[in-house]
């Protein structure tokens, strides 16, 4: 179940990623409106490495 | 009875429980939300969509504090009224009551919209009196289910929530993957810019897709740990809300629909331009989106509507249930009338409670749907309110009721901060300024601050834009301000003041309550600490 966690939160954090590097490729033509974009992006990473950090906790605790 | 002999909520909340618990209340918001801010933000709805996200992330980190400090279902007028004062308290409370009476009649009218997209006899244009007769018939049951005692169970929630996840994410994916095009939003948002006036309104729209964060403090008091475990879900669940906020919102400027969607005149337009002047629409945004999303879209116009109908319905009834809790929790503070302790003999649940604020749903009920059920009304409504339909009346006064309830919030936070800092505080919001007040150390949040002043402005542009909601909200605030001050001048208690309480003897009891047995030690072991500390500056 772990794992399985582990996975899901890590997609989520990719997800991220590549939201953000696609939102920073079109900063020149879109200027200031791929801001949304980029807060979604982070909050995605920001939701992956929440996930992550709970379950390195689980794992550490007996 | 004695004071040990009370009944006691059970604390069996898991942590998924307490996630779905909030989720349900909150995750239900978008599906209300979203097709009311496209209709005004126009090419900026992301925007009105980050701006209120990001509040929200300050009012949900406040309430995550909170409620992990203070476990206690009375949720923000609980810590309003200890951080400020028993008015304030009083003032927070009643429009948090505001917005649970509408959250009932807004979450029944828009889940009669999703169940019009499968059953075309409930669409409000073509049959005002059918949808008006389906919403009253939902408000009054729900109000019958909650006297005799029938509410949702946690495991209920729990797999609606775990459905509505799937489902959210499935949409997003695939129409990420396949509908969405980066350049046609670039292109949506520069060419359909809305005006200052409709950006004002559409962000004070957005915060709706946001409101429900008291779950946290009603998950929290019956959460076995709740200091420890509060903090987990919380941030799961704000993070969860504010992506599918923005992911939708984005999905929905930049959408290559799957079919053409074609005007009255046979013109192909973008999927956002359905919602303007389009109240039937705009109850079921969702729904409508789900269904242009390639290959996925044929599945999930079958569903989706279905599941939106159910979780708006869930949300609906915690507005009964949550009401009467709240009600009953100001009551038993000196904020309202005893009356509204009052149990049913038989049932054991508080009819009166549940009765009154279903019944003041009932009236804003009347309210929304006049203008489609008498067209002389809808006159009325045009020439003095813009001509608002009944979801953007209710929605105006969920606007107010959760800005004004949130930015007292805000300030009880702070309060807090330097009025009792001897809690222990196992999750802190971030960014804090440490300074000594009144001999302790205490330390101020520059995030309640960043979020007070953001809840403001949003409440501000409530108040400029909302035609309705800037007479019908103040006006509830005005009529509750007098019933709280004739009740407290016939009980003989400090009017503007507040009643003198025990807050040491209290939070001592909240953590026992709790389970937080080393909270307990630590926070006794500092207020021992903090006696020794005034008796040597005194001595």
């Amino acid at each position: 179940m772990l794992l399985l966690r582990g996975i899901l939160s890590l997609a989520i954090l990719s997800c991220g990623l590549v939201i953000v590097a696609r939102m920073l490729e079109s900063a020149r033509e879109g200027g200031f409106t791929i801001l949304p974009g980029v807060v979604l992006g982070a909050a995605m990473i920001a939701l992956g490495m929440h996930r992550l950090a709970l379950i390195w906790r689980a794992r550490g605790s007996p | 009875m004695s004071q040990s002999a009370k009944p006691e909520l059970r604390r069996s909340v898991t942590p998924w429980g307490s996630f779905s618990w909030g989720y349900s209340d909150v995750g239900a918001d978008i599906f209300v939300g979203l097709g009311l801010v496209l209709a005004w933000a126009a090419g900026a709805s992301n925007v009105a969509f980050l701006f209120a996200g990001i509040v929200y992330v300050c009012i949900g980190l406040a309430y995550t504090e909170l409620a992990a400090t203070y476990p206690v279902a009375g949720g923000g007028q609980y810590f309003v009224m200890r951080g400020l004062g028993d008015i304030f308290g009083f003032i927070a409370g009643w429009a948090v009551l505001l917005d649970f009476t509408i959250d009932v009649t807004l979450f029944a009218w828009v889940s009669v919209d999703y169940s019009s997209q499968l059953l075309p006899m409930l669409v409000n244009s073509i049959h005002p009196w059918t949808h008006f007769g389906v919403v009253l018939g939902l408000v009054v049951g729900l109000c019958i289910l909650n006297v005799v005692g029938v509410r949702e169970s946690t495991a209920f929630n729990g797999v609606v929530s775990a459905l509505d996840v799937i489902s959210e994410t499935c949409i997003l994916c695939f129409g990420f993957l396949f509908a969405f095009r980066p350049h046609l939003l670039i292109h949506t948002m520069q060419v359909n810019w809305p005006s200052p006036y409709q950006l004002m309104l559409g962000t004070s729209l957005a915060i709706i897709s946001f409101v429900g964060l008291e779950s946290i403090s009603q998950a929290a008091q019956e959460t076995q740990r709740p200091a420890s475990i509060i903090p987990r879900t919380s941030v799961s669940l704000i993070l969860t809300i504010l992506i599918f906020a923005l992911a939708y919102s984005n999905l929905a400027l930049g959408l290559q629909p799957w079919h053409p969607i074609l005007d009255a005149h046979g013109h192909a337009q973008q999927f956002w331009q359905i919602f303007p002047n389009n109240a039937d629409n705009q109850g079921k945004a969702v729904a409508l989106l789900s269904a242009q999303i390639p290959y996925y879209g044929a599945f999930a116009a079958l569903y989706v509507p279905v599941l939106g109908a159910v979780l708006v319905l869930i949300s609906s009834n915690s507005g009964v249930f949550g009401s009467s809790r709240i009600a009953y929790a100001m009551s038993s503070s000196n904020l309202l009338p005893s009356i509204f302790q009052r149990v049913h003999s038989r049932f054991r649940t508080p009819a009166v409670s549940i009765v009154f604020f279903s019944t003041v749903a009932v009236i804003e009920l009347l309210f929304a749907a006049a203008p489609s059920l008498y067209p002389h009304v809808a006159a009325l409504y045009g020439r003095f309110f813009h001509g608002e339909n009944g979801l953007e009346f209710l929605a105006d006064l969920y606007a107010f009721g959760a800005a004004t309830s949130y930015s007292f919030v805000f300030l009880g936070l702070i309060g807090l901060r330097l009025t009792d800092p001897l809690s222990p505080r196992k999750f802190k919001i971030p960014l804090n300024v440490p300074f000594r007040f009144r001999g302790e150390r205490v330390e101020f949040p520059i995030i309640g601050v960043i979020g007070f002043v953001g809840i403001v402005s949003i409440l501000l542009f409530t108040l400029r834009t909302h035609a309705l909601g800037r007479i019908f909200g103040p006006s509830w605030l005005l009529l509750g301000l007098i019933m709280y001050l004739i009740y407290r001048n016939h009980r003989r208690l400090p009017l503007l003041r507040s009643q003198r309480r025990d807050w040491r003897s209290a939070q001592t009891e909240i953590l026992r309550r709790a389970g937080e047995l080393e909270l307990m030690d630590e926070y006794v072991a500092n207020l021992k600490a903090s006696d020794q500390r005034r008796a040597a500056r005194q001595g």
